[in-house]
């Protein structure tokens, strides 16, 4: 056997520990930068729409097992539904009227106070692609991108609520922070009184928290945060949280609130991304480089 | 049939010898199969099944042990291209899997004149501290950069992809088994 190495008469290129200091160079460089920074975004979107056809094969077993169960289950599927579909109907055949008196009379207020602008929201049925294993994060990876016309700061919902906000996108694919991912922020109000305030991902696994709140604020128990609407990113008015907890401390003059998301990110497959107006100058909450 | 049988039953004074070496010949795998193997585990590893944290990364597994056995075909640049792509998929910051990738190559190509002779076990037992170091060294970067602690699940991963490596060992040099046994059944 001819020993690789030992007879080396002409030299090839640098040798082993050279090559791996220069990786590990590049490697602390590259995490340097793309912590603080999304100088590496374009980097990180070429590479994504390289590995998107493998991922897509990888993934192509679970789906088809996924199509042919739904197939198999379709007609006791589709007899459900339509059982809760008909019991929903009945529940929102009043509210619809409702909704109605309340959008002409809104309108109506809208041309006293010479309101013009649209308010009805254009959406993009999106279906998770995979969620990344990643410790240190709460994502999800949707099917659709920039192709569909999903923009970086877009928020997602679900029939719950707010679900988080698109992060990234490459043109077949996009990424979305949850609400309880710690590089979050989401400004909120209180349903109730109409306080407003900022939810933040929390440490506490599953959960939000309320910080920045004066010790006398007005936050209780069961108390419902919706989006103020501040900031432009997220529309105003969506569920956010219910309030669990708050904790005084009377020392320092603050208190905090941990709330529970309303949104169950976790229980389904199809989520709404917003086509709200970004602009090109707003960046998302979650893309600010932390400390 | 006969002459074979003949032979087996030990009649020949040539049957008591041994071979000096009874180790089979070391030859280099088909590159296909290098690189087809490579990327099975790639394509693998996306799949979700890694969610949970100790779950072996069988990718730096197969890429240590090609590493350590055919340190021509796969190196440093193709474990910090892997590492990349790992990083990308799991949306982590670029570089903190090319980091622990590069690392467990390195350690694989240092270690490789003294091990290549061993068994699969001793193998395994040099490269569980390799696979340890480097993921030491990813964890506190990323939880440097994430400012976060990740727990110790990565320690288990490391760990269990260690075991894993005589079974590695077995599949990986498959083809080169049968070639031998071959061998052994045309004398």
């Amino acid at each position: 056997m001819q020993e690789h190495g030992t007879l080396r008469l002409f030299k090839r290129g640098p040798s082993v520990d050279v090559r791996l200091f220069l990786l590990l160079v590049i490697s602390l460089a590259l995490l340097v930068v793309d912590a603080r920074s999304t100088l590496l975004a374009p980097v990180r979107e070429a590479l994504a729409v390289a590995i998107y056809p493998f991922q897509r094969v990888a993934l192509a077993p679970r789906d088809a097992m996924d199509y042919i169960d739904r197939w198999t289950n379709a007609a006791a599927l589709a007899r459900d539904e339509q059982d809760a579909l008909r019991r929903q109907h009945i529940e929102m055949a009043q509210l619809s009227t409702h909704a109605a008196q309340l959008a002409a009379e809104n309108e109506q207020l809208r041309r006293l106070l010479n309101i013009s602008e649209e308010i009805s929201q254009h959406s993009i049925a999106v279906e998770v692609f995979y969620a990344p294993p990643n410790i240190f994060s709460h994502r999800l990876v949707f099917n659709k991108g920039e192709r569909a016309g999903i923009q970086p700061g877009m928020p997602v919902i679900d029939e719950g609520g707010v679900v988080g906000q698109v992060i990234r996108v490459t043109p077949y694919s996009s990424e979305a922070a949850l609400l309880i991912d710690d590089q979050v922020s989401i400004p909120v109000q209180v349903l109730r009184n109409g306080l407003r305030l900022i939810a933040f991902g929390s440490n506490e696994v599953g959960k939000l928290e309320v910080r920045y709140l004066t010790a006398s604020a007005d936050v209780r128990e069961g108390d419902t945060l919706v989006t103020s609407g501040i900031g432009g990113l997220f529309p105003a008015g969506l569920p956010v949280g219910r309030v669990e907890k708050v904790d005084r401390d009377p020392g320092t003059g603050f208190a905090m609130a941990v709330a529970q998301p309303l949104s169950h990110p976790e229980r389904y497959r199809h989520f709404l991304v917003l086509k709200v107006d970004v602009g090109d100058t707003a960046q998302p909450a979650s893309e600010a480089p932390h400390e | 049939m006969n002459s074979r049988s003949g032979r087996s039953n030990g009649v020949s004074p040539l049957a008591s010898l041994q071979p000096i070496d009874a180790s089979p010949f070391h030859r280099p795998s088909n590159p296909f199969f290098v690189w087809g193997s490579l990327l099975f585990v790639w394509v693998v590893s996306l799949l979700p099944w890694r969610v949970w944290q100790p779950t072996p990364d069988i990718l730096l597994l197969v890429l240590a042990f090609w590493c350590l056995h055919e340190p021509r075909r796969v190196g440093l640049f193709t474990a910090f291209i892997l590492g990349l792509l790992m990083d990308v998929h799991d949306s982590e910051f670029l570089g903190l899997h090319a980091l622990n990738y590069l690392l467990v190559a390195y350690g694989a190509i240092v270690l490789r004149r003294r091990l290549e002779h061993f068994s699969a076990l001793v193998q395994a037992l040099h490269m569980l501290p390799v696979f340890v170091v480097a993921a030491t060294v990813a964890g506190l970067l990323g939880t440097w950069l994430n400012g976060a602690w990740a727990g110790w699940d990565w320690l288990w991963s490391a760990l269990i992809t260690a075991v894993l490596w005589p079974l590695a060992d077995i599949l990986l040099f498959l083809p080169q088994r049968r070639l031998d046994d071959a061998d052994v059944n045309a004398v």
